[in-house]
């Protein structure tokens, strides 16, 4: 019988598909600049004064995009290119929307001497950060240009990162450390996991996210026989031998170590995840997947219980029943949540007693943990504003929520575009995942194969723990939200991650290499 | 060892996150949408409140509401309303935090123009995000009757007192006056701190102006509560002629205490008459023995229910009625006498008692009472909602109901009520003691006109002397002003 693979290769039709992606591309152009206009037209009764820059910069590097995939890489998947610009278009549209730097009645202000504070949404920021991110598709797209002679000067492709496992992996070490290195790194909303070069903060974890998932198949495809085949086997476990495992939980540890001491659970939860799924798809074992998430269990555990730790078990609290915790809350230990909101005389009396954060004063005269459910609480309402169909854009309030433009800026998005929208957003990206599955599935090198798995369900994931706790389906933890929150790293990565994606798709829907001779006419030279 | 399967399963778990999170967004927004809008803590219910003009409430052509700019930034608007003693029954109140009362909550959203139907007027206004206007709410009230009630009650009363009329046709109110009252305009959003130290006082206030007497408060119903019980046995096999005991005094079950009747002399001394005479003179004795003995506590009670006794009558959205309650689960036999003359543990809205007279005048049919006629767009004009009648429920037969209201109308003939014939109102009298002090809760409870009756009435006013001399009067005045239009 014959692999899925080779069946779906055997149906794959190996024509280029650039009309396609041509006009799907336009399509996401015209949905983003739609948008644009019509948050100026609803919040400032005008068309945004910046469209024509807006607008053109992206029109002119989109095509470019374009040109460059079907000229380099045209047996990729039409789907991929467009179906980002779709959502870093709307990310953009809604992050100039909650810019209110760009608001006419912030702009008259202005223009009428008034000082007002800056707004933490930046939509010229952003917008530069997209054309840096589609920018860095290009260049990825033509350092890892197919040429027909094997490998040309300074051309890669996905498959030689192969050779380099070991060099990558440790480089993704080095910067998931940096943020810890004083002087160099920031805690920001109470992670550290931003590092400070000049006037640009950057996050290397988004970067280290990619090269980990390198790492994690480089590694896999050399052991994955050793690993799967060799090992004691205890009841319906079988465990691989120390030094297959070995390497792999030394990295593991580091990240989970290193993230711990950064308190990004997110980072470590995705992670994580990447790695048992990475582990699965190479060795097949179901049993590994459950000493994984044993594991997890383990170190979820071990972590409520560290005294500096503290935030997890309350994050879960938060989670179940986030009505006390609103604009602060105290957990004491008998269980109860007691609140410490502005409106209490706790709070009063810890103010008048001249606290600079009366709430988390009051909570420790009391012996208990300080927490704050008002972010996702807000989030929520926001959602709730929104209904089924929306504020329309440019017509809510998603400002109201702290956050609104990067961790929260799903929430923000479901106020004005509804659960409509909402609906739209994750079947785009969950075309994205699948047509990176399937890739991965088409693809007929092992690495590639993992490579490209890791990456897909990697986005998966991701979207998954950011938008699933803003929507408080688990726990919240701040992660970006892929192609749409405010922030230069992600949406660098995310374009590479997309890069490498329709290289590896154009890899595996080219036709075959021909034979350059009959196998008949081959003549066998004996040896002896 | 091929890795397309573990590949497939991924990108089904894959997908099977992203069901998760499509069916999470689901239940947040389709079906808990309303209540993150409402939540304790949700700040923008309550934002942004003041910073448009609300719709106006009107009753006929009477402009009853409107909002009025400060000239200061918060609260940008105030409301203002127009003999807002006289109509605060109806249009509630509207505070600068935000809280409400009567029509006021009961159509907040459209009268302050945040109701999804109003932005979908015109699809381009709501594509460029321009704010639908406030929409109106028109009143069923007749604004002149309303006066008249009010200062009828004023004026008769020296405590308190409440009026309802209603169309027992389709359950319009048509007046829903209370007295003591207050001027809405003192407690609204541009009286600031005064507003609020004014609103606590009334909360504090003994006579509770904030709590309209017509609806949200019950008080002993008297003798017109003989108008149920005559209900009851017209329902079980008695009949206006039927002879019904009518004894000088009736000695209460298990005590010795004796019920005695409210005059010497007449039909109620005869030890046996005609119902239609026990009714019109109102004979204490003879329906304490029918509550208690002949018919007994169920059949009563089962009879009071279907009126709307022991449930919140939901006038509006968010506004219902007192609950009235005719005896206690476990009240005994002398316990039960008392509530069958409306005295003891039975309490009743005037608005009950008015669906009482409903039934009666209307074939044993009470239509659901109701306050908003329509709203219509501050926009387009256009209509967005209407009042849609609906039946409350058959309270008697036809046959029974028919006979009751000959029953009312020998009251105006020839019982209690004879001093009220020049005014073309049927109806019963009720009288009752309170307790400790010299006041009476005096009631009359009718339909009017006499013939074809096309509305019926509940006055409920605290004084001296008897429900036919001084709550009659007002119940004639109050029709004679209702009929004119």
């Amino acid at each position: 019988m014959s692999s899925i693979g080779q069946q779906i290769r055997a149906q794959l039709p190996y024509t280029k598909r650039n009309a396609a992606s041509l006009a799907l591309l336009i399509f996401a152009m015209v949905l983003t600049l739609s948008a644009f206009a019509e948050v100026g037209l609803a919040r400032d009764g005008r068309l945004p004064l910046g469209l024509p820059l807006y607008g053109g910069g992206l029109v002119i590097l989109g095509f470019a995009a374009y040109f460059v995939q079907a000229k380099f890489a045209p047996y990729a998947d039409p789907l991929l290119l467009p179906l980002a610009v779709a959502l870093n278009g709307i990310g953009l549209a809604m992050i100039y929307r909650l810019d209110l730097d760009t608001s006419k009645t912030k702009l008259d202000a202005r223009a009428a001497g008034q000082k007002l504070a800056e707004d933490e949404a930046s939509a010229p920021g952003q917008l530069m950060w997209t054309f840096i991110g589609i920018a860095m598709f290009v260049v990825a797209v033509l350092i890892m240009r197919d040429t027909k002679n094997g490998e040309g000067r300074f051309a890669i492709s996905p498959k030689t990162m192969q050779r380099y496992t070991y060099i990558v992996g440790l480089s993704a070490m080095i910067l998931l450390l940096l943020p810890i290195v004083p002087g160099l790194g920031g805690q920001v909303n109470g992670a550290r996991v931003w590092i400070f070069i000049g006037p640009f903060s950057v996050q290397p974890g988004e970067f280290a996210k990619l090269m980990l998932v390198v790492f994690f198949a480089g590694y896999l495809v050399n052991k994955r026989q050793a690993m799967s085949l060799i090992g004691k086997k205890i009841g319906p476990l079988s465990l691989p031998r120390a030094r297959d495992l070995g390497p792999i939980m030394v990295i593991w540890f580091f990240a989970l170590g290193v993230l711990f001491v950064q308190k990004d659970l997110g980072t470590a939860l995705l992670y994580f995840g990447l790695f048992v799924s990475m582990l699965y798809i190479a060795t097949q074992r179901v049993s590994w997947v459950m000493i994984g998430v044993g594991l997890l269990a383990i170190g979820i555990f071990v972590a409520t219980l560290l005294p500096f730790m503290g935030h997890v078990n309350q994050r879960i609290d938060i989670w179940q029943n986030p009505g006390p915790y609103f604009d602060g809350g105290c957990l004491v230990k008998s269980g109860e949540v007691v609140p410490v909101n502005p409106d209490t005389d706790l709070y009063k009396q810890a103010a008048a007693a001249g606290s600079q954060l009366p709430g988390q004063t009051a909570c420790r005269k009391l012996g208990g943990e300080y927490s704050d459910s008002g972010q996702l609480l807000k989030g929520l309402f926001s959602l709730g504003e929104g209904g089924v169909l929306g504020t329309g854009l440019g017509q809510g309030e998603p400002w109201r929520t702290p956050l609104s433009f990067s961790d929260f800026i799903f929430d923000s998005l479901g106020e004005e575009l509804g659960l409509t929208g909402l609906m739209v957003l994750l079947l785009v990206y969950a075309l994205i995942v699948q047509r990176g599955m399937k890739t991965a599935i088409a693809a007929r090198d092992p690495f590639l194969k993992l490579f490209a798995g890791g990456v897909s369900f990697v986005l998966a994931l991701q979207v998954f723990v950011i938008v699933g706790g803003v929507t408080r389906l688990i726990p919240l933890t701040g992660l970006t939200t892929p192609f749409l929150s405010q922030g230069g790293s992600s949406l660098m990565a995310n374009w590479i991650l997309i890069a490498i994606l329709v290289r590896m798709s154009h890899d595996a829907r080219k036709p075959a290499p021909q034979a350059i001779q009959d196998e008949g006419m081959t003549q066998i030279v004996s040896t002896r | 060892m091929n890795m397309d399967k573990p590949l497939r399963r991924v990108a089904i778990f894959g997908l099977l996150l992203f069901f998760g999170l499509m069916a999470q967004v689901n239940y947040v927004q389709g079906s808990q949408a309303d209540k993150l809008r409402t939540d304790r803590n949700n700040a923008r219910q309550y934002l942004n409140l003041f910073n448009e003009p609300r719709g106006t409430i009107m009753a006929g052509p009477d402009v009853l509401v409107t909002s009025i700019e400060t000239k200061k930034s918060n609260p940008k608007y105030g409301r203002v309303y127009k003999d807002g003693e006289i109509f605060a029954p109806i249009t509630g109140y509207f505070t600068n935090s935000g809280g409400s009362g009567g029509l006021e909550r009961a159509y907040n959203l459209l009268l302050s123009g945040q109701d999804k139907r109003l932005a979908n007027q015109e699809w381009f206004d709501t594509f460029i995000g321009k704010k639908a206007k406030a929409a109106n709410v028109q009143t069923t009230i007749d604004p002149q009757a309303q006066r008249v009630a009010y200062n009828a009650l004023k004026a008769s009363t020296t405590r308190e007192g409440g009026a309802v009329v209603m169309d027992i046709k389709t359950g319009a109110l048509k007046v829903l006056a209370s007295f003591p009252s207050y001027d809405p305009t003192t407690v609204a959003p541009q009286t600031g701190e005064a507003g609020v130290k004014r609103f606590d006082a009334m909360n504090r206030d003994r006579a509770k102006p904030n709590v309209d007497k017509a609806m949200s408060e019950v008080n002993f119903p008297g003798s017109s509560f003989k108008a149920v019980v005559a209900a009851s046995a017209l329902e079980n096999g008695i009949s206006k002629d039927s002879s019904v005991p009518a004894p000088k005094t009736f000695l209460l079950p298990g005590t010795n205490t004796t019920l005695p009747n409210s005059h010497e002399g007449g039909a109620c001394e005869q030890g046996q008459a005609p119902l239609i005479v026990t009714f019109a003179e109102s004979c204490n004795t003879t329906y304490g023995i029918l509550g208690s003995q002949q018919l007994g506590k169920d059949k009563v009670t089962d009879t009071a229910k279907k009126f709307g006794y022991d449930q919140r009558i939901e006038v509006e959205p968010n506004m219902s009625s007192a609950k009235s309650t005719f005896t206690l689960p476990n009240a005994d036999g002398a316990q039960t006498a008392l509530a069958s003359i409306g005295q003891g543990s039975n309490s009743a809205t005037p608005l009950h008692m008015a669906m009482v007279a409903a039934a009666a005048a209307n074939k044993g049919k009470i239509m659901k009472p109701y306050l908003m006629e329509k709203v219509v767009s501050g926009d387009s004009q256009n209509v967005i909602e209407e009042a849609d009648p609906k039946e409350f429920g058959q309270a008697m037969s036809a046959g029974s109901a028919d006979q009751l209201a000959d029953l009312m109308r020998e009251v105006v003939r020839s019982g209690t009520g004879k001093s009220l014939a020049q005014f073309n109102i049927a109806g019963k009298t009720g009288t009752a003691d309170i307790d400790g002090v010299e006041f009476n809760n005096r009631w009359f409870v009718g339909f009017a006109p006499v013939e074809n009756p096309r509305y019926a009435f509940a006055v409920y006013t605290v004084g001296d002397g008897s429900g036919g001399e001084f709550a009659g009067p007002v119940a004639g005045k109050i029709m004679q002003a209702v009929r004119k239009d």
